[in-house]
């Protein structure tokens, strides 16, 4: 009996070695790596319901494969874990906002399926100190998020302007944010998405500001296997159906109206004219199920790190390109 | 002359040969031979199917093996090292630097998790009813919250305090501030060999006269100050070669310059609240050993040392603790071994020590976590079986000899 | 001669009294000038610390409402707890399942329950069994989908009650392998001696945490390609392949503590090895080592907080994705901890005080 119950969950984790597409499909649901906890993008509310940015990510693939956007596994990663757990099957996405780097997709057998956010790492530090600028920061202690590249591009940035510079590396946004309010270090360097989550977490978000300097590019973006060009496609055009989503003007709101009575664009890509879906393996109706259940990617990013979230992030380099930032979406036809 | 046959061995000598197999098997050294040889078989083929396994794994899904990433530049900085160190050096040197900070980090709180049991040890005895409480509080209190969760609580502590600006001031020589606590350094000049080399006499000669006044003790039963002789000897001897060569030292003060202090010693506030937080869990841990150590002495030791006369501090010092040593070194281990494994939390607070920086920092960056686990499993094995050998050493000696 | 006088000495003051307030506290607080300093200082300490605490943690603090900005006294936010405390008690369970968890933790307490109160005859027959079963029990009662119920997955699964079980489940099966371990450390046999002295070895002297991390990044390479064990199970191998190190060594100093005698008794009735060990000393063992076990316990209860490094949603790892959450920034985290703390000290506290009685009855069952 024992021996049958530890197989019984040995198999049923089973990974399947073959089509990931194949293998979402059969169990019906998305495994999908996603961070511990970062404020925006992705987080657990009181009831347990995970949020955020990254979240979208997975709900939206979930939406497009299986029509239902809540049919997702979530499961909390460390940095650390991350790939090993992509690698070895645990999960099908990894959404935690990890950024595209050429190691990573060159050496670890990932492929990154596009890019979700523009980030970028950027300094915090206290008005007191009157500073303008990172280049006045030679000798003083940084608080660092563990596990982040920001931790070598910071010591990129001091060695190329030959200054020097402590680390004190933490574990959570949390206790970085707690290291900076105290003082144990001048300033703070995180990624700037996540500059904003810390500042309003201090007791007075007014007493820091941040500096103009960006010292790094992150994209950040979903990642899955090599060597399985079907799901690798799923996933990057669910991300470019949201991008596009918004470009077309398709809203939740409008999508079911749209998709009956809309532009050709607009049809093609609700799946009421063209075979998009049917090339991808899935319902003609997927981005439909993806702008219908999660939004577009303006909705989801407003909603999560936006204007209607406490976060309040401009746009910035994540307007359409169109709009004066960067987000563009191949051509859907 | 006949002899006759026992019942056995007429048993043994008419036992049909088919059973031969059967005794063999019942014979425990035989048996304990097969059973050996399935453990060993089903040993290899474990470890075999793990490492067949793990290679395919890893050329599957094109993770690089071998220590060669060793020799790559590391490219980011940590917060303390014993060493000297550039973000342009090796991921060796960061290894290094673990290993020396987990091994000062966890000699550290040995030596005052080891005072502070000892006190609370012996507190528990005490007829002063607020002490005793005290060190039944302590104890319950601090062996009882998990110590991942002291360390945060210590850090949060020490985050409290002032920022570098307006440090806690102690004469312009000592200064605590939230970023750490800073003190004057000693720089020896030149000629400040001939006192190093007075203090090194001197502790030479403490050990000589101790060997010595134990003899005459035991000769002709004479006690000699030995205390009071060691200590003129330790602070005597290294004065005097302090006058003769003129001080050739100097203090070099922190002060503030910039954002931070510069100059002197800086103990960092991560090492400070993990040594804190490692001493006083384990510390709770030996209070109760000796506590249970002191109460494994019998009454009887005491009573007879007072009849004889001896003084009560005395009876302390010279028949109940010697005795209450044999319980108390054995658990005095194993706690060691639990303190150096508990170094591991300060990952918690980002102190730099083996786990945090070699598993946690460069595993994040290179990946390779076969190799890195492994070294790391390593160190800590070896650290652990240097604390057990040294103290199996000293327990030997207060083992009672049986005659 | 004048016969000598007789004259009364001086009578004696009467003795000092040694009831009532005054002398006790002459006794046991002043008795001696050194004594008399340190509960002057203890006092003061207590004066000085003791008011502000209570007044942070009980009389300004926020005690109802729902959201952070129901936070607005100066006191702890305790809002920020009740707020989470399903998650901190049962993760992200699912609302209406969560009875299965409490019937797990229930089980559990009725089989722990039952081995102290089943007739002695009994005991070995019904519990032992009972023991052995109950993790797997459990786990097909919160997996559910082998027994009817609705599937809840192992990433759901979280918050104290993990802690509370995954320790349980560790030292229940780290029972058989730390005995056998026990057993091969003082066996003949060579190899099966080192081999068992490797094991205990090799987990007493490496870290939980280090552990930890070893079967969230090793132990999925470890299997073969098509196969991925889930996170939780992979812990729990760790967890009692740790916890077996430890109950060998409990387990070989309740054996040293057996005489000798009950080994020769055992031997001359013609015991075979396994009737020997099984049904004379195992007994005896348990009965002895039952102190040492409740602490072993509560080592690896404790260090199931240390889960939280591999992102298992225990209770601490729960606080922590709380402080995270965008609509609770600003720091409830000394709240967080001291929760936490209280929690895990109120279970050992009373699980240590259980092993002292325990120990207490042992005594003078041995003196007699």
């Amino acid at each position: 009996m024992t021996l049958a119950a530890v197989g019984l969950v040995v198999a049923a984790q089973s990974s399947f070695a073959g089509s990931t597409l194949d293998a979402v499909k059969k169990k019906g649901s998305v495994s999908c790596g996603v961070s511990t906890g970062l404020a925006g993008f992705s987080q657990k509310d009181e009831k347990g319901n995970w949020s955020g940015l990254d979240v979208d990510v997975c709900r939206s693939v979930a939406a497009a494969v299986l029509g239902d956007a809540s049919k997702v596994q979530f499961k909390p990663l460390t940095a650390k874990e991350r790939f090993l757990a992509l690698q070895s099957g645990e999960i099908d996405i990894l959404s935690r906002n990890t950024t595209w780097t050429h190691t990573r997709d060159t050496s670890l057998g990932l492929n990154f399926a596009g890019v979700i956010y523009y980030d970028g790492a950027g300094f915090m530090v206290s008005k007191k100190l009157g500073v303008k600028s990172a280049t006045e920061l030679d000798g003083a202690n940084a608080c660092i998020q563990a596990g982040t590249s920001t931790e070598l591009a910071i010591a990129d940035y001091f060695r190329e302007n030959k200054m020097s510079y402590k680390a004190i590396t933490f574990d959570t946004s949390d206790q970085t944010r707690a290291g900076f309010e105290s003082g144990r270090c001048d300033f703070l360097v995180s990624d700037q998405s996540q500059l904003y989550a810390l500042r309003i977490g201090l007791k007075d978000p007014s007493a820091a500001i941040v500096l103009p300097e960006v010292i790094s590019k992150e994209p950040l973006g979903p990642v899955v296997r090599q060597n399985d060009d079907e799901w690798f496609n799923v996933v990057k055009w669910v991300v470019n159906a949201s991008i596009e989503g918004e470009f077309q003007g398709v809203t939740s709101a409008n999508a079911k109206e749209l998709q009956a009575n809309g532009k050709p664009g607009q049809k093609r890509l609700l799946g009421s004219e063209g075979d998009l879906g049917e090339k991808l393996g899935l319902p003609a109706d997927w981005a439909y199920q993806v702008i219908k259940q999660v939004g577009n990617y303006s909705e989801s990013f407003e909603r999560n790190v936006g204007q209607g979230s406490p976060l309040k992030i401009a746009r910035g380099l994540n307007a359409q390109w169109n709009k004066g930032g960067i987000m563009y979406s191949p051509a859907m036809r | 002359m006949f002899s006759k046959k026992t019942t056995e061995q007429i048993e043994c000598e008419n036992r049909p040969s088919h059973l031969g197999i059967k005794s063999f098997y019942n014979n425990p050294k035989h048996r304990g031979w097969i059973y050996q040889s399935f453990l060993f078989l089903f040993l290899i083929g474990f470890f075999y199917s793990i490492v067949s396994n793990t290679l395919d794994n890893m050329s599957a899904q094109g993770i690089k093996s071998g220590f060669s990433f060793l020799n790559t530049s590391a490219g980011f900085d940590v917060l303390m090292s014993l060493l000297p160190f550039q973000t342009t050096d090796s991921y060796l040197k960061v290894f290094t630097i673990g290993i020396l900070n987990t091994i000062l980090v966890s000699i550290i709180g040995i030596i005052f998790s080891t005072l502070l049991g000892f006190i609370f040890g012996v507190a528990y005895f005490s007829r002063n009813y607020l002490i005793k409480k005290i060190a039944i509080i302590y104890v319950e209190i601090f062996r009882n919250i998990p110590v991942i969760l002291q360390v945060i609580f210590w850090y949060t502590v020490f985050n409290a305090l002032p920022i570098a600006r307006e440090s806690l001031n102690f004469g312009d020589t000592v200064f605590l501030n939230v970023t750490g606590l800073y003190l004057p350094l000693l720089v020896g000049e030149s000629g400040s060999g001939l006192v190093y080399s007075a203090l090194i006499v001197a502790i030479v000669s403490v050990f000589l006269v101790k060997r010595w006044a134990t003899k005459r003790q035991e000769k002709t039963g004479e006690q000699f100050p030995i205390l009071w002789t060691s200590l003129g000897l330790i602070t005597g001897l290294p004065l005097l070669a302090l006058l003769v060569s003129g001080v050739p030292f100097h203090f070099d003060y922190p002060a503030l310059k910039g954002f931070n202090f510069r100059g002197g010693i800086t103990i960092i506030p991560e090492l400070i609240s993990l040594a804190i937080a490692l001493s006083i869990y384990t510390g709770a841990f030996i209070a109760e050993a000796v506590r249970a150590g002191i109460q494994s002495v019998p009454a009887g030791q005491t009573e007879a040392a007072r009849s004889v006369g001896l003084k009560e501090s005395k009876i302390m010092s010279l028949i109940v603790v010697p005795q209450s040593m044999r319980v108390i070194t054995p658990m005095l281990n194993s706690e060691y071994q639990s303190l150096v494994k508990n170094t591991t939390i300060a990952t918690a607070i980002g102190y730099p020590e083996l786990f945090t920086v070699f598993a946690g920092s460069v595993l994040n960056q290179v990946g390779q976590a076969v190799e890195i686990m492994f070294m790391t499993l390593v160190i800590y094995f070896c650290i652990n079986m240097t604390i057990s050998f040294v103290m199996n050493r000293f327990n030997k000696r207060s083992e009672i000899t049986t005659r | 001669m004048k016969a000598k006088e007789f004259k009364p000495l001086p009578a004696q003051p009467a003795p000092v009294s040694t009831i009532g307030v005054i002398p006790w506290l002459r006794n046991n607080l002043l008795s001696s000038p050194f004594n008399i300093t340190v509960t002057v200082i203890i006092v003061a300490a207590l004066l000085a610390i003791v008011p502000d605490m209570l007044d942070w943690l009980i009389f300004s603090a926020n005690w109802s409402g729902e959201t952070q900005a129901a936070c607005v006294k100066d006191g702890a936010c305790w809002v920020f707890i009740s707020a989470w405390s399903q998650q901190i008690f049962y993760g992200s369970y699912p609302d209406g399942e969560i009875w299965r968890v409490n019937l797990s933790l229930l089980l559990l307490a009725g089989v722990i329950a039952s081995s102290f109160a089943l007739p002695a005859r009994l005991r070995n027959k019904v519990s032992v069994p009972a023991y052995l079963c109950l993790p797997f029990v459990c786990l097909l009662i919160l997996d559910g989908s082998y027994i009817g119920l609705k599937e809840v997955t192992t990433d759901l699964w979280g918050g104290f009650s993990l802690n509370v079980l995954i320790a349980a489940a560790s030292i229940i099966i780290a029972f058989p392998f730390g005995f056998l371990w026990a057993l091969g450390r003082q066996s003949d046999m060579p190899f099966a001696r080192s081999v068992s002295v490797t094991c205990i070895e090799f987990f007493r002297g490496t870290p939980i945490l280090a552990l930890f991390f070893m079967g969230s990044v090793m132990l999925p390479l470890f299997f073969p390609a098509n196969v991925s064990v889930d996170k939780l199970l992979r812990v729990w191998i760790i967890l009692v392949l740790f916890m077996s190190a430890y109950m060998a060594e409990v387990f070989r100093s309740g054996f040293a503590a057996i005489p000798k005698g009950q080994y020769e008794a055992a031997d001359s009735i013609g015991l075979g090895y396994w009737q020997k060990t099984l049904l004379i000393i195992f007994p005896q063992v348990i009965k002895v080592s039952m102190p040492n076990i409740l602490a072993t316990f509560v080592m690896v209860f404790k260090n199931t907080v240390f889960l939280l490094v591999i992102a298992v949603p225990e209770m601490l790892q729960v606080i922590m994705a709380a402080l995270s959450n965008s609509n609770w920034l600003g720091g409830h985290a000394i709240e967080g901890y001291l929760f936490v703390g209280f929690i895990f000290w109120i279970c050992c506290f009373s699980m240590s005080l259980l092993a002292t009685s325990i120990e207490k009855k042992l005594d003078t069952s041995h003196k007699n």
